[in-house]
């Protein structure tokens, strides 16, 4: 692991500047992923109210992206970061756009959550959607983790593990198809699933997206639209 | 957690502290060395009696390149800049050692002319400087005095060219004969860099050629560089990173009279390889 120092300048209120930003992502970091448990509550465990919760409380989530942006911004008017300083502006002001779209996600399944309240009957496919939900919560927590630590081993294990939800929400969504035509009267419901599957799908992609700005913080070099295989070769000397 | 590394080069000394750097490990980070190069400096060392300014300096410079050199008060980059036209030579208690060749001949070679390699290699300093002369007189002073024209209607030529491409003509064309010092701290500037380009230089050397002006007069200074750089060889010191980040291709970080670092200025600016340079572009010391 890199070590980055934030402090230390010669400006302490640059340091307080910087570090606020990084409180608040992680503020920010907490309150999504409480959003996408919750809503995952909500819709295992037919919870309505929850769920109505979780869509009120996405507000929060986006005021903080509005209040970090706004942060960023008085830093590059006033401060004209430099090097790693730039860096990690840069990678706020692109993980908070993430983070908010996974707090958009965690918003539509709670929305789905309270549609499907209604039917208190779980099929087998619910465990199947857990899962994934699951997996979504770890490689946010994970990309989450590795930001606040500045791990870009972390983050590059995180990022390579979205495969994996991929790979679940391909399988999630043959067995719903094969639901839809066995009995086309579920066809509705089954199809909400669907999306909330397709929305923890998309919160791998967010948080594999958040894994690749910690990278280019770390390791000052921007790693989007490049191969695992190419960004372990280039940056990584440890073969796992 | 007390430093900033980048695993780029290992072998690079990585102290947190600015005061321990190791005088006989320290190597040069970056393309200081090139195939192709205008000047070329090799292990330069510049003495101020006892005293040593500069350490071990390797650096090339390509033809029509604009290179900024930055880095703390007493760093060294301006005893560096002023090795290049051997300006240093006035200073009595000042020595050098190494070499510094430029299209290929030593500048210090004994048959070289200082003031022929002063036309050749020209500077501009932090405060503007005209001659307590007319405005057509301080451009005229360099032709005149090196020979270069045959007639006025050649001199007048290279006086309105010279002022034109310093992007002070149309602003002083009507009054030619007044005195250069009545101008503006912008205006005195570029008169001076057109004082400079008439000679026809193929490096102008600029310290801090925009600290002492308003951010105005530095936007058109700035503009300036950009544009005299398709002609002309560049080396410029400024204080300001911003600057430097904005006029040059290439930065080279100076540190304790020792070249840390030389790069892509946009490599330097956001990714910089050694951690004195990183630590003095995101504004740690210096």
């Amino acid at each position: 692991m890199e070590h980055m120092d934030f402090g230390r300048h010669t400006s302490r209120e640059f340091n307080q500047d910087l570090e606020n930003i990084r409180n608040m992502v992680l503020e920010m970091g907490g309150l999504v992923e409480q959003q996408v448990g919750d809503a995952m509550i909500a819709l295992l465990q037919s919870n309505s109210e929850l769920g109505q919760q979780v869509e009120d409380r996405d507000v929060e989530v986006n005021a903080l992206e509005v209040k970090i942006d706004e942060a960023c911004t008085q830093i590059i008017a006033k401060r004209q970061p430099a090097a790693s300083d730039l860096r990690l502006v840069m990678a706020v002001v692109k993980t908070i756009t993430d983070l908010e779209r996974i707090g958009d996600e965690a918003e539509k399944i709670g929305h789905l959550a309270i549609k499907l309240a209604t039917d208190t009957h779980r099929p087998e496919y619910y465990r199947h959607l857990e899962l994934v939900g699951q997996m979504a919560k770890t490689i946010l927590g994970n990309a989450l983790d590795a930001f606040a630590r500045l791990d870009a081993q972390a983050a590059f294990d995180t990022a390579k593990s979205d495969r994996k939800i991929d790979d679940e929400f391909e399988t999630l969504s043959r067995v719903l198809i094969t639901h839809m035509m066995e009995d086309n009267r579920e066809i509705k419901n089954v199809l909400r699933v669907s999306w909330c599957a397709r929305s923890l799908e998309r919160i791998g992609d967010h948080s594999k997206n958040i894994c690749e700005y910690v990278i280019y913080l770390v390791k000052g070099k921007d790693v989007r639209h490049i191969s695992l295989k190419k960004i372990r070769k280039q940056f990584f000397n440890n073969p796992k | 957690m007390n430093s900033l590394t980048s695993d780029a080069n290992p072998s690079i000394n990585r102290s947190p502290s600015m005061l321990d750097l190791n005088v006989d490990s320290h190597v040069t980070v970056g393309d200081n060395v090139l195939d192709e190069a205008k000047v070329r400096v090799r292990n330069l060392d510049v003495f101020y009696g006892d005293k040593q300014a500069i350490h071990d300096i390797n650096l090339d410079i390509r033809e029509r390149e604009v290179i900024a050199l930055i880095g703390p008060s007493g760093c060294g980059k301006s005893t560096f800049l002023r090795c290049l036209n051997r300006m240093n030579d006035t200073i009595d208690i000042c020595r050098m050692t190494g070499d510094i060749e430029l299209d290929g001949e030593n500048i210090y070679a004994n048959r070289q002319d200082a003031v022929l390699l002063r036309a050749r290699v020209g500077m501009v300093f932090q405060k503007a400087n005209p001659f307590p002369k007319s405005i057509y007189d301080n451009v005229a002073y360099g032709p005149r005095i090196h020979g270069l024209t045959r007639n006025k209607p050649e001199l007048d030529e290279i006086v309105e060219k010279s002022l034109t491409r310093a992007g002070l003509f149309e602003e002083v064309k009507d009054r030619l004969d007044s005195p250069g010092t009545g101008l503006s701290g912008g205006q005195q500037q570029r008169l001076c860099i057109a004082r400079c380009i008439a000679v026809q230089p193929e490096i102008i050397l600029m310290d801090e050629p925009a600290s002492a002006l308003d951010p105005i007069a530095t936007t058109i200074i700035e503009g300036l560089i950009h544009e005299l750089s398709e002609k002309y060889t560049i080396v410029i010191v400024t204080h300001s990173m911003q600057q430097a980040a904005r006029v040059s291709r290439r930065t080279a970080y100076f540190h304790m009279g020792r070249l840390i670092e030389v790069g892509d200025t946009n490599a330097i600016f956001t990714n910089p390889l050694h951690d004195l340079t990183e630590k003095y572009i995101t504004g740690r010391f210096g």
